[in-house]
């Protein structure tokens, strides 16, 4: 009995000295930490994404601490510049990270094999004034049109490909006089722009012609190409629901699921919300002005991962960047995060079927990302909150017209941007 | 037999708990932020002071300081509607409260009319949204989409859900009115009405008034149900934003627009002062002059 007892102190006194020594010669594992705007994916980091990661690199712990999107740029602002922060950061896309980029949050990510991956338009928006890498492209965002199967063939209706067919669908359903045409509301001002705007104007000021033209002052929004955009937008005011002024995302997102609105103008990263009620539902891009010309889509990147500069494990954040850049990672989380679109030149499949169909959208289309937010809102009045609220006051006032609403966001752009200012 | 110093020294080390609290966490955040408004903390060179320049910035930029106005301007009619709704409306119901015609169930009428006061911003912002959607609601109109009958709305939402705080309050006052006096009044042949208002009222007055500058120093405060119902940039067209809503965006920025933390701190420094000043105001002119009687 005696011995017993002496034995059990004894053994956890050699069992911690012998895991201390394994621990010694093996070298602990690196923990890093990963700071993310995106709480709602706890869950895919911890149960699928790192553990694929750790089960390949034993010797690094990662850690996936997500902070409450409306504070998160507030909270990487003030723990950086109080020298803390995780050790890697997901970035915004561009004026708000080439800010951080300029105050020297960053690690530039030169040199990084994995950064190949990945063509200069989707490193666009994470790359500094010096034009190197800050951080890598891990997903981007869709806009289209999600849209009633059933209402459709009930209505013996076609999906649209131009502007006047859309219209045509869209005055059809009307005079059925059964469903909404379009389940849509201009309570927050946000989706008026990203997801009406901003997807269907790229066919206007066709994309990237359009939206660089304004960034180096060779265009204005006065310029017929971005009146006819707004006017188009305009066009969809006699086919909103009853009382659209108070009606919220949720709402049309609603209106839609409950089979009450045959088309949904929205983002792919409402494909959980609008599938959630089992309906029969398909997605087609925006409408070109006239049968023949080129199609756009809005790409609009979302989400990157850098450095912090100030980290003390460097290496290892390096090394899972590598393996973020590479098909495993990006299979992994835009199958765990449907309506989040990869943008490395490797193909990737996506499991679900209305996903795939998003990503088919981008086939034979130009991508453009969201007009306003690459330069022209690094200013007071930002281009973005400017055209939410005149957009919004156009859908919600009788008497605001298209030209009226370019001249306010042209006075608004040129009052502080440089390449406006003539 | 305690001696005088000692005493003191006793007081003092009663007081020293709270007052380390409220130095730490109430007046200590309030200075850094007062001094901050006058630093420029996020340029390159580090912290650099720059006097007035946040102010100026507040006060001269076409844009920065049209939302400002039009935020004060807001925040005044939404103070303005709780003053003439719900501090009446809590005297109201403290009146009938109090008046001896309800009976037994008085207490019954005390809690549920105070149950709204009770309830999350959140809550009350999604029940009356619902309620007033023109969807599934009762109301057609879009009252939170109209420009004109926003605000209205949104203040009027405050007043349902806080207007159990002046009844209580005043509720409070009006039970420690000396039954002699009321029934002396009675004997007199004053009415119920004569009663209110030549006794009981002026009896009232300075919890009455009280209860008024309180409203508006919650009201100048406000922001949480703005912010639950239409968040940071509220609309339609900035017609429901508020000086809390203001400040927010100007602090932690809203999408796409960075996050300003000097210029937050001077509009934190504005809010703070147009309180204080009409607040010691009040004070100073009006609540001396309401005369508490004793009895």
């Amino acid at each position: 009995m005696r011995s017993m007892r002496v034995s059990i102190p004894l053994a956890a006194t050699l069992g911690v000295m012998f895991s201390g020594g394994v621990g010694a010669a093996f070298a602990d594992p690196v923990t890093i930490t990963l700071n993310s705007w995106r709480t709602e994916d706890i869950a895919v980091w911890q149960d699928t994404i790192l553990p694929a990661f750790e089960a390949k690199h034993p010797d690094i712990k990662v850690e996936f601490a997500p902070i409450n999107t409306n504070e998160y740029n507030a909270a990487i602002q003030s723990q950086i510049e109080g020298g803390a922060g995780g050790d890697l950061i997901t970035c915004r896309p561009f004026d708000v990270n080439r800010e951080w980029i300029k105050r020297g949050y960053f690690e530039s990510l030169e040199g990084l094999p994995g950064l190949e991956n990945f063509d200069k338009t989707s490193r666009a928006a994470w790359s500094g004034a010096d034009d190197k890498a800050y951080c890598l492209p891990v997903a981007a965002v869709l806009a289209g049109f999600y849209y009633n199967a059933d209402i459709f063939k009930e209505l013996g209706l076609k999906v649209p490909t131009t502007s006047a067919e859309f219209i045509d669908v869209l005055q059809a359903i009307k005079k059925d006089g059964r469903y909404t045409p379009l389940a849509y509301g201009s309570a927050e001002s946000w989706q008026l722009a990203y997801n009406g705007l901003y997807s269907i104007g790229p066919a206007y000021w066709k994309g990237e012609e359009g939206r660089l033209g304004l960034i180096d002052g060779k265009k204005k929004l006065t310029d017929p190409e971005f009146v006819d955009a707004i006017a188009a937008f305009e066009a969809w005011k006699p086919f909103l629901p009853a009382g659209q002024e108070s009606l919220n995302y949720a709402d049309m997102t609603q209106l839609f699921t409950l089979g009450k609105a045959a088309i949904l103008p929205d983002g792919s990263w409402d494909i959980n919300q609008a599938t959630s009620t089992g309906l029969n539902i398909g997605v087609f891009g925006p409408p070109v002005p006239k049968a023949g010309d080129q199609r756009y889509l809005q790409e609009m990147p979302d989400m990157g991962i850098g450095i912090n500069a100030k980290s003390a494990h460097k290496e290892a954040a390096k090394t899972f960047l590598d393996w973020v850049a590479g098909p495993e990672f990006q299979e992994l989380y835009v199958n765990a995060a449907p309506g989040f679109f990869a943008m490395s030149s490797k193909p990737v499949t996506y499991k679900n079927k209305l996903a795939q169909d998003f990503a088919d959208l981008k086939k034979g289309a130009e991508l453009t990302p969201r007009l306003a937010l690459d330069r022209l809102s690094a200013g007071t009045p930002p281009l973005d909150d400017e055209t939410w609220r005149l957009l919004q006051v156009m859908f919600t006032k009788s008497d605001v017209t298209p030209q009226q609403v370019a001249t306010e966001l042209q006075t608004g752009l040129a009052s502080w941007y440089g390449p406006q200012k003539k | 037999m305690i001696s005088p110093a000692a005493a003191y020294r006793n007081l003092l080390l009663f007081v020293l708990p709270a007052l380390a609290v409220y130095l730490v966490f109430a007046v200590l955040p309030l200075a850094t932020s007062i001094v901050m408004s006058f630093f420029q903390t996020s340029g390159a060179s580090g912290d650099t002071f720059v006097g007035l320049a946040n102010y100026e910035r507040l006060f001269t930029h076409p844009t920065i300081s049209a939302r400002f106005w039009n935020a004060l301007l807001n925040n005044m009619q939404y103070f303005a509607i709780h003053l003439i709704v719900e501090v009446p409306m809590g005297l109201l119901l403290a009146a009938l409260l109090t008046s001896g015609k309800l009976a037994r169930s008085e207490g019954i009428y005390r809690t549920l009319l105070f149950i709204p006061a009770t309830l999350s911003v959140v809550i009350v912002g999604f029940v009356w949204r619902l309620i007033i959607n023109p969807l599934w609601g009762l109301v057609g109109f879009p009252l939170l989409g109209t420009e004109s009958t926003a605000l209205t709305t949104i203040s009027l939402m405050s007043v349902w859900q806080y207007f159990g705080i002046p009844m209580v309050f005043l509720y409070s006052a009006l039970l420690a009115v000396p039954n002699e006096l009321v029934e002396a009044a009675n004997i007199d042949g004053a009415g119920g009405w004569t009663t209110f208002w030549k006794i009981k009222f002026p009896l009232i007055a300075p919890q009455f008034g009280l209860i008024a500058i309180l409203t508006y120093i919650w009201t100048f405060n406000g922001f949480d149900l703005v912010f639950a119902l239409n968040g940071s940039a509220p609309g339609p067209n900035y017609s429901t934003d508020i000086l809390g809503t203001y400040f927010y965006r100007t602090f932690f920025g809203s999408s796409g627009q960075l996050a300003d933390l000097d210029l937050g701190a001077a509009v934190a420094t504005i809010i703070f002062l147009t309180v204080l000043l009409v607040t010691s105001v009040y004070f100073w002119l009006i609540q001396r002059r309401l005369k508490s009687y004793s009895v």
